[in-house]
C-alpha cells in the first residue's frame, strides 16, 4: 500500500528527475499488454478504460486529469467561466496540427463537439451544452442551459478527444473511425483486431515529444499469459495482476509491481423499497456483520481500500466517514430489535469474473451474514444477462442484494453520486438500481450540480455522503486498486488511476 | 456413388436451415441484449435512448421475424455487420479468424495424426515391449490431461524456465518488417507451444484406436497367408494390415476436421491465439449475434461436410463397401 502513495505523487517530475540521472534514451519499441481488445478507437464509440487509453494517445482532449488528478490544460490553454455560470469560454492551444496536417483551431473543436451530439447517448456525458460558439479563430464558447460544474471533468475525460475535422468530413454515413487522426504524440499505425493496436512517434508533436519510436499495446486476455509474456521479457508493462501472484512478481529481479488506486468502488445494494430492506436499522446491521478489512486484506490481497464513502478517496467531492466497524454482536442486536428472525433466508446476485474477485467475495460475505443467522442463497449470473437483470423497473425487482462495481471515471462526485443516488435514476432509466430516495440527498446532489464554486460543492457532496451513509443503502465494501507490473528496463511509464498505463513520456534503457 | 453424394448434399441443405432456425432462437431468446452494455455505467444514457436504440435496431420485434431479416439477406451472401468490431461480420470471422485457426488447428491434426499412425502401428507390432508401454502410459496422460493446464505447464517450463520459445500470440509484432526468413521462423517459433498443447488429446486418443485397431487386423489368416508366401515384413504391415486397421482412424480424423474451423477456446486463451473459438465465445458473451451466426453456420456446413466425405473416403479405403 506504501506504493500507492508514491505513485500517484511522483508523476512527470519525480520522473524526470530520475531520467537526469541517466538520461532518457530515444528509440525503441514499447510493447504494453491489456486484457480486452478495444471496442473502437473512434471517440464517438468508445466506452471502456483500454479504448480510452490507445485513444488518448493519438487524440487529445481540451483538458486532461494529471495522475495525481488535477485538471490541467491540454488543447485548451486556459478557460473561463461567465459571471452566470451559463457560458464556458475556452482558449485554445496556437499552432497545433493534426496528424494529417490540418491546423487545430476552434472551428475543428466545434465540429467534434458537434458529432458528439449527434450520437446523443454519447454527448449525454455533458448534456447540459446547447450551442457550440466560435468566437473566434482560438477560442471556443459553450453555451449551457443552466449551470453545470461538472462538465470541466467531463472535458477532461479521454473519450471527448478531438479528431481531424477533415477526417470527419469525409467519413462515409454509419461509419465509425478506425484509424483516428488526432492531435496526440503518438499517429496511429496499424490495428489488428484481437492481437494489437500500434501507434508511432509524432515527430512533429507540438509538446514534449516521445521517445520511444512506437508503442504496441498487445490484447492478451488471460492474466496468467500476460504474467508469463512480462516474465519471459515479450512484454514492457501489464495491466491487472492477480492480486494473489503480486508477490511473486514483486520478488522477481527486473520486475516491479505497480499499485494504482482505481476510481472503482465495489458495493452491495440492498432493494431499498422492499422488505426488510426498508428498515434502516436492517442495513446497518448487515454493515456491522461484513468484516471489511479481512477481504481486503485476505481475499484481494491488499489490492483495495475499506470504503469509507461511496466513492473513493481521490473523487473530488470525497468526504470520509466513520466506517461501520466489524461487530457481529452488534449487528444481532440491531436485527433483532427489527424483528429478524433467524435463518432468514434472502438472495445475493453476483457476476463472476468481472470485478477482482467478485465470487470470492460473495462468498465470505455470505459467511459473515450466517454468523449473524441470515441465510443468503448466491445466484451468479453470465454478466449479459446480470445486466439485464439489474436493468429491471422497480415493481418487477426481486432481488434481495447484489453485487455491483461503479467506476466514477469522470473523478468528480457527480458522476458517482447523482447517477447512483438519485431519485430520478431509478432503474431502468438510470444507475440506481437499489431503488434509494432520500428528498434531502437528491436537494444536496441537484444543488452541487449547479454551484461553480468548488468549495461551495464540497460542502454539498459532504453533507449528502453523510446522509447516504447513515441511511446504509449499500454494504459499503472496498474500491479497488489496480495492481500492474512492468520491467525496470522501462522508465517513465505513468499508471494512471483511470486504469491507463501512459507512455507518452516512456523510455527504455 | 453419385447419386448417394446427390442426395446427401441436398439433404444438406434443410439441415442447415433447421440448425441456423434453432443457433438464432438459442442466441435471441438468451437474457440481454447489445444495449445493456452500452446504457451500463454511461449516466446521461436515458430510457427513451435506451428504446429508440432497441427500435432502431430492430430488436423491439420477435425473434423469428429478426431471423427471417436475417436469413433473406444471408442467402445473399450479406451477414451483417459486427456490432462490436464495426466491420463485417463476415469480414471478421474469415479475413481476420479463420486464417489464424486454419493454422493452429490443421497444424496440430497434421501433427497428431503423423504421429499417432506410426507410434500406433509401432505399439501394436512390439506388444508388450518398454516402447508400448511407454507410449500407452504417455497416451494416458495425454487423455487425461486438460489441454489448458497442459498448455500452462508447457508455457512453464518452455518459456519462463528455458526461455526458448514465446508463450503466446501470433508473432512478435512488427518483425515483418525484418524480412520473410525472420518473420517465418518468428511464426513457426510461435506456434510449437500451442499445436503441441492442441494435438495432445488428438496424439493420444488416434494412437490407442490405431494400436487396437492394427492388433486386431495383425492376427488375422490373411496377414498370416501374406507372411506365409513369403512377403516381406515391410510390405505385409503397410499393404495389408495398415490398410485394413486405418479404416476406424480415417473416420475419426474426417469427423475432427470441423473442430479445425471452429478453433478451440482454451487453448487459444492459454496461448493468446485469436482464432476461431475465441471469435465465438466473445461474440456470444457479448451479444454480438451477427459473428456468432456466420462463424456457427460455417463450423455446422463442415460437420455436414466432412460426415458426407468419411463416409466417402470409407467407400475409397474398403471397395466392399457401396453406397448405390
Amino acid at each position: 500500500m506504501k506504493r500507492i502513495g508514491l505513485w500517484v505523487l511522483c508523476g512527470l517530475l519525480g520522473l524526470s528527475a530520475m531520467g537526469l540521472a541517466q538520461g532518457p534514451r530515444m528509440g525503441g519499441e514499447l510493447i504494453i499488454a491489456f486484457g480486452t481488445d478495444p471496442e473502437s478507437l473512434d471517440p464517438n464509440k468508445i466506452t471502456s478504460a483500454p479504448a480510452g487509453m490507445v485513444l488518448t494517445h493519438i487524440a487529445e482532449t481540451l483538458l486532461t486529469m494529471t495522475e495525481d488528478l488535477e485538471i490541467a490544460p491540454l488543447l485548451a490553454e486556459s478557460w473561463e467561466f461567465s459571471e452566470d455560470s451559463l457560458a464556458l469560454t475556452l482558449y485554445l492551444r496556437k499552432g497545433v496540427k493534426f496528424h494529417d496536417g490540418t491546423p487545430f483551431n476552434a472551428e475543428a473543436v466545434k465540429v467534434n463537439l458537434e458529432r458528439f451530439r449527434r450520437a446523443s447517448y454519447r454527448f449525454l456525458l455533458y448534456p447540459r451544452v446547447q450551442r457550440i460558439e466560435v468566437v473566434d479563430e482560438y477560442t471556443v464558447r459553450l453555451h449551457l442551459d443552466m449551470p453545470f460544474a461538472p462538465i470541466i471533468s467531463h472535458l477532461s475525460h479521454n473519450f471527448v478527444a478531438m479528431v481531424s475535422p477533415k477526417q470527419i468530413a469525409e467519413l462515409p454515413e454509419g461509419q465509425d473511425i478506425v484509424a483516428p487522426i488526432g492531435t496526440g504524440p503518438f499517429k496511429f499505425d496499424k490495428w489488428v483486431r484481437g492481437e494489437y493496436v500500434r501507434i508511432v512517434r509524432n515527430d512533429e508533436y507540438w509538446g514534449p515529444k516521445p521517445y520511444v519510436d512506437a508503442v504496441v499495446f498487445r490484447v492478451v486476455p488471460s492474466d496468467a499469459t500476460r504474467l508469463v509474456l512480462l516474465e519471459t521479457g515479450q512484454v514492457h508493462a501489464i495491466m491487472r495482476v492477480p492480486p494473489l501472484d503480486a508477490p511473486r512478481v514483486a520478488a522477481t529481479p527486473g520486475l516491479e509491481v505497480v499499485k494504482v488506486p482505481s476510481v472503482r468502488t465495489i458495493y452491495i445494494a440492498f432493494n431499498y423499497q422492499k422488505a426488510p430492506w426498508t428498515d434502516r436499522r436492517v442495513r446497518q446491521a448487515l454493515n456491522y456483520a461484513v468484516d471489511k478489512e479481512a477481504i481486503v486484506k485476505e481475499i484481494l490481497g491488499g489490492a483495495g481500500g475499506v470504503s469509507d464513502a461511496p466513492i473513493m478517496p481521490l473523487i473530488f467531492g470525497y468526504s470520509p466517514q466513520k466506517p461501520y466497524e466489524y461487530d457481529p454482536e452488534k449487528a444481532k442486536k440491531l436485527l433483532a430489535e427489527a424483528g429478524i428472525p433467524k435463518g432468514f433466508k434472502v438472495t445475493l446476485y453476483h457476476p463472476t469474473g468481472r470485478y477482482m474477485m467478485d465470487a470470492a467475495i460473495a462468498e465470505a460475505v455470505q459467511a459473515y451474514l450466517r454468523n449473524v443467522g441470515i441465510e443468503a442463497e448466491l445466484i451468479t449470473m453470465e454478466w449479459a444477462a446480470y445486466l439485464s437483470f439489474l436493468f429491471k423497473p422497480v415493481h418487477e425487482a426481486t432481488f434481495d442484494m447484489f453485487l455491483l462495481g461503479w467506476g466514477t471515471v469522470t473523478l468528480d462526485a457527480d458522476y458517482g453520486l447523482f447517477s447512483l443516488f438519485h431519485t430520478s435514476q431509478w432503474a431502468p432509466a438510470g444507475q440506481n438500481r437499489f431503488f434509494y430516495s432520500n428528498p434531502a440527498v437528491d436537494a444536496l446532489l441537484e444543488k452541487a450540480r449547479v454551484t461553480p464554486d468548488p468549495e461551495a460543492r464540497k460542502d454539498l457532496y459532504a453533507e449528502a455522503i453523510k446522509l447516504i451513509w447513515q441511511d446504509a443503502p449499500w454494504i459499503f465494501l472496498h474500491y479497488e486498486v489496480q495492481i500492474n507490473a512492468q520491467s525496470t528496463k522501462v522508465k517513465g511509464l505513468i499508471h494512471h488511476p483511470r486504469e491507463y498505463i501512459l507512455a507518452h513520456r516512456a523510455w527504455l534503457e | 456413388m453419385l447419386a448417394f453424394l446427390m442426395r446427401r448434399l441436398l439433404l444438406a441443405i434443410p439441415t442447415l436451415f433447421l440448425i441456423s432456425v434453432v443457433v438464432y432462437a438459442l442466441l435471441a431468446l438468451k437474457p440481454g441484449d447489445p444495449i445493456d452494455e452500452l446504457r451500463f455505467g454511461n449516466p446521461g444514457f436515458t430510457h427513451a435512448d435506451y428504446e429508440r436504440l432497441i427500435k432502431l435496431y430492430g430488436l423491439d420485434k420477435p425473434w423469428y421475424i429478426r431471423y427471417w431479416y436475417w436469413l433473406s439477406r444471408a442467402v445473399r451472401g450479406d451477414f451483417g455487420p459486427s456490432r462490436r468490431y464495426g466491420m463485417p461480420a463476415a469480414e471478421f470471422v474469415f479475413r481476420q479468424r479463420m486464417p489464424n485457426t486454419l493454422l493452429l488447428s490443421g497444424l496440430s491434426l497434421l501433427v497428431a495424426f503423423a504421429v499417432a499412425v506410426p507410434a500406433g502401428v509401432w505399439c501394436a507390432l512390439r506388444r508388450h515391449s518398454f516402447v508400448d508401454y511407454a507410449v500407452t502410459t504417455l497416451n494416458f496422460v495425454g487423455i487425461s490431461v486438460p489441454v489448458f493446464w497442459l498448455g500452462i505447464l508447457l508455457i512453464y517450463v518452455f518459456s519462463v524456465r528455458l526461455g526458448w520459445l514465446p508463450a503466446g500470440s501470433l508473432g512478435t509484432p512488427g518483425v515483418a518488417e525484418q524480412g520473410l526468413g525472420a518473420y517465418v521462423v518468428d511464426r513457426l517459433r510461435h506456434l510449437v507451444l500451442p499445436v503441441l498443447a492442441l494435438s495432445s488429446i488428438q496424439m493420444a486418443t488416434w494412437t490407442r484406436f490405431m494400436r487396437s485397431s492394427m492388433l486386431e487386423v495383425i492376427h488375422d489368416e490373411y496377414i498370416r497367408t501374406a507372411r506365409a508366401k513369403g512377403l516381406p515384413e515391410r510390405a505385409v504391415v503397410l499393404k495389408h494390415a495398415l490398410r485394413n486397421a486405418i479404416l476406424p482412424i480415417i473416420t475419426l480424423v474426417a469427423l475432427a476436421i470441423p473442430g479445425v474451423f471452429s478453433g478451440a477456446v482454451l487453448t487459444e486463451t492459454v496461448f493468446n491465439w485469436p482464432g476461431m473459438g475465441r471469435a465465438i465465445y466473445d461474440a456470444i458473451l457479448a451479444n454480438d449475434f451477427n459473428v456468432a451466426m456466420v462463424a456457427l453456420m460455417f463450423i455446422s456446413l463442415w460437420i455436414i461436410l466432412c460426415n458426407i466425405l468419411a463416409d466417402v473416403a470409407y467407400a475409397l479405403a474398403d471397395p466392399r463397401i457401396r453406397y448405390d
